[in-house]
């Protein structure tokens, strides 16, 4: 495994060689139309990038030299210097300077083995003084004719390629697994010798596709300075954003997925959380507000945390607001928690535009950032403290291909939940469950949670649930405790299998248009397995509850 | 459809094109779909019942990798009591639908067979009319005292007509 540093470095090289040989293309180009604009600009550019990226990377030398050369760049573009006599000769040299030190670093030297950088720097500044030059022979120049000629160490790929990649690993998971059950089977030996080797092959393959496809975080954060600065300009506010754990990597098409969800509450936290500067100094807080990005790892998932020093979230009136919309009665809504009332946040169209004032404006299309990091299998948390600001986290899956799940049976076949959305196992007896209006209810640490047969959820009609009744609650009962949205539901199940990472296969039409399953997997028994759809799973039950 | 008129009563002449059908029972008739709409045919696999589906989609099975749908035809359309159990073998057509491929469970192994197209006669209005779907019945064809109903699979199972009875 590459250290980080190295694989930075490696991404320097590639990009700073594609630059260098631009830079040489449209040198040349330069000599023979010594006005061409659009070579000019692009050199200006180059080397600008190059100046940036090289400074990033602690390659001040390189920067330095790219940066004499972007200002006589600068200068011939503005007309105050003209490409001709004994500037051309210096900036091929600057050029071919510019290359030796890339080498230089590609071969793991310092740059500062490269020759002759004093005298071009020199020079460059005599360019930008407007003098002369001092031009070594031109014999001892010329050893061009035993240049080296390189090629990139990186490739660009497209996603797509990349995706389908990743599609027949998962097939060639799942045939792996019937291989290794079917070799088990059969007994013979070398057989069984050959489809382990097979697994661990397989493993490291899917393992390596998985790697390929894991970008910086970074590479999102990074847009958001602007987006920051053009809302906060927009909404005359003082913020201040910091960037924390650009490095941490995660699967290209979570990070593109999530673009949106990120855009919409960063411009939440800053039109609706962060207060006007002249509020802020009134509630004794500093006239900037701060904004904080920020991505951890978390055993497999990571985490991205949107936070705000704002005014926060009004537990009571989202609270009056959610039984205003009818969405739970009143004595129930008193004796929620402030996280349970939190989750009605993320109800679809829960805030509705008059209402933006009063609840901080907090909840416009909070449903449509819930449903996006629902459909990669993630959590949607907040947690806010009035009047000290909101935090939004995002905990998501690193990889989209495989999860970890949990598998059980139910009338002698094998389903599967996600592992995202379980919360706990327990085995109840009878006396352990209570029956309020025809629900069954699990005390559970302090916590009462309501528990229904998965068998009856999933077999009932159009209508309501049937209410239970004591005589239907016979023997020890296994229950799946999900968790999605902050609200806690008891699965009855028939028995509990293992856990497993499976591949998951999306579900194929027509039947894609049932929610309620996320998809398939194959055992290894060569089994069909329904996975559960968590979400869908709650939204049946508090639909259809009796 | 084929021009028919002139076919129909004569001997048939050699260079009329022949088309081929996968011939299958369903209910006490025979029924055909043209070879090119069949993918495959296999003795059904393992099928895992699917919840909140109607009862006539029997679930879901792994046919080489892909996961299919499979639908009981007999069941769709009453041609069966629905409390009759299909046999411990039963075989699965695997068709191609449009941009999927769906499993259609019959009870006895389908026969190939090939027949001039002209023979197949368009089918009178009042059958279309009684099932109330898209005109999938293509025509009827007869062969040796056999009555075969050639189905446009492709009509037939459009995802809409498939789930027409999900429950919302």
């Amino acid at each position: 495994m590459k250290s980080r540093e190295q694989e930075y470095r490696e991404i320097f090289m590639a990009e700073a060689l594609e630059y260098y040989d631009a830079m040489s293309r449209h040198i040349s180009e330069l000599e023979k139309a010594p006005t061409d604009e659009p070579a000019l600009n692009e050199l200006f550019r180059l080397m600008h990038n190059l100046k940036s990226n090289a400074r990033a990377m602690g390659y001040n030398q390189i920067g330095e030299v790219a940066h004499h050369m972007e200002t006589i760049f600068g200068l011939i573009r503005s007309k105050e210097r003209i490409f001709t006599g004994s500037l051309v000769p210096v900036l091929f040299t600057g050029v071919d300077t510019l290359g030796n030190m890339i080498r230089a670093v590609g071969d793991e030297q310092e740059t500062e083995t490269v020759d002759g950088v004093e005298e071009l720097l020199n020079n460059l500044d005599r360019l930008v003084k407007g003098e002369e030059p001092v031009l070594p022979d031109a014999a001892a120049v010329d050893d061009d004719a035993n240049r080296k000629l390189e090629l990139s160490d990186l490739v660009y790929i497209q996603i797509k390629k990349l995706d389908h990649l990743l599609n027949l690993v998962g097939e060639l998971i799942i045939d792996r697994d019937r291989i290794l059950t079917l070799s088990q089977e059969i007994g013979s030996p070398a057989l069984q010798a050959t489809a382990a080797h097979l697994f661990r092959i397989s493993d490291e393959l899917q393992y390596s596709v998985m790697d390929a496809r894991l970008v910086n975080v970074g590479s999102l954060f990074n847009k958001f300075p602007r987006v920051v600065r053009d809302v906060a300009t927009a909404e005359q506010k003082e913020v201040e954003l910091t960037l924390v754990g650009q490095d941490i990597q995660i699967d290209r098409n979570i990070l593109q997925i999530i673009t949106d969800s990120l855009l919409h509450l960063v411009r939440n936290a800053i039109g609706h959380g962060i207060e006007q500067p002249t509020e802020r100094l009134k509630a004794g807080k500093p006239a900037v507000g701060q904004l904080t990005m920020s991505a951890q790892t978390e055993r497999d998932d990571v985490l991205i945390h949107v936070a705000d020093d704002g005014r926060g979230i009004n537990i009571a009136s989202v609270r009056r607001k959610a039984v205003e919309r009818g969405l739970v009665s009143k004595e129930v809504a008193a004796s929620l928690d402030d996280a349970a009332v939190r989750a009605y946040l993320f109800e679809p169209g829960f805030s509705m535009a008059q209402q933006v004032t009063e609840i901080s404006g907090r909840g416009v299309g909070l449903d449509v950032v819930k449903l996006a990091i629902d459909s990669l299998g993630g959590q949607l948390r907040v947690d806010s403290t009035l009047g000290q600001g909101t935090t939004f986290t995002l905990v998501l899956p690193t990889s989209i291909a495989v999860k970890g799940a949990l598998l059980f049976e139910l009338d002698e076949r094998s389903y599967a939940i996600p592992l995202m959305h379980t919360d706990s196992v327990v085995s109840l007896w009878p006396e352990q469950l209570h029956i309020v209006g025809g629900t069954l209810l699990a005390d559970l640490q302090e916590e009462r949670v309501p528990v229904v047969s998965l068998r009856r959820l999933l077999h009932n009609g159009d209508g309501p649930l049937v209410p239970v009744q004591r005589a239907d609650v016979v023997g020890r009962q296994d229950i799946i405790v999900v968790n999605y949205n902050n609200r806690k539901l008891g699965l009855i199940v028939d028995r509990f299998l293992r856990q497993q990472a499976i591949v998951i296969k999306p579900m194929s039409k027509p039947l894609d248009t049932i929610d309620l399953f996320g998809g398939v997997t194959l055992l290894g028994s060569g089994q069909v397995c329904l996975v559960l759809d968590v979400p869908a799973l709650t939204r049946l039950f508090l639909a259809k509850r009796p | 459809m084929p021009e028919s008129e002139g076919a129909s009563g004569k001997k048939v002449s050699k260079q009329e094109p022949i088309i081929q059908l996968i011939v299958f029972r369903l209910g006490e008739e025979e029924y055909g779909i043209r070879i090119e709409q069949v993918k495959e045919v296999t003795i059904t696999p393992e099928v895992a019942r699917m919840p909140k589906t109607p009862g006539f989609v029997k679930g879901i099975a792994n046919l080489r990798g892909d996961i299919i749908a499979i639908i009981d035809l007999e069941e769709r359309f009453n041609l069966r009591p629905s409390d009759e159990p299909l046999p411990s073998v039963s075989y699965t057509l695997a068709i191609e639908a449009k941009d999927y491929t769906i499993g259609i469970v019959v009870r006895e192994v389908p026969q190939p067979l090939s027949i001039p197209i002209s023979i197949i006669e368009k089918a009178p209005e009042f059958i279309q009319d009684i099932n109330i779907q898209d005109k999938y019945i293509e025509g009827i064809a007869k062969v040796e005292g056999r009555i075969i109903v050639v189905l446009d699979m492709l009509k037939l199972l459009t995802p809409s007509e498939i789930m027409q009875l999900q429950p919302k």
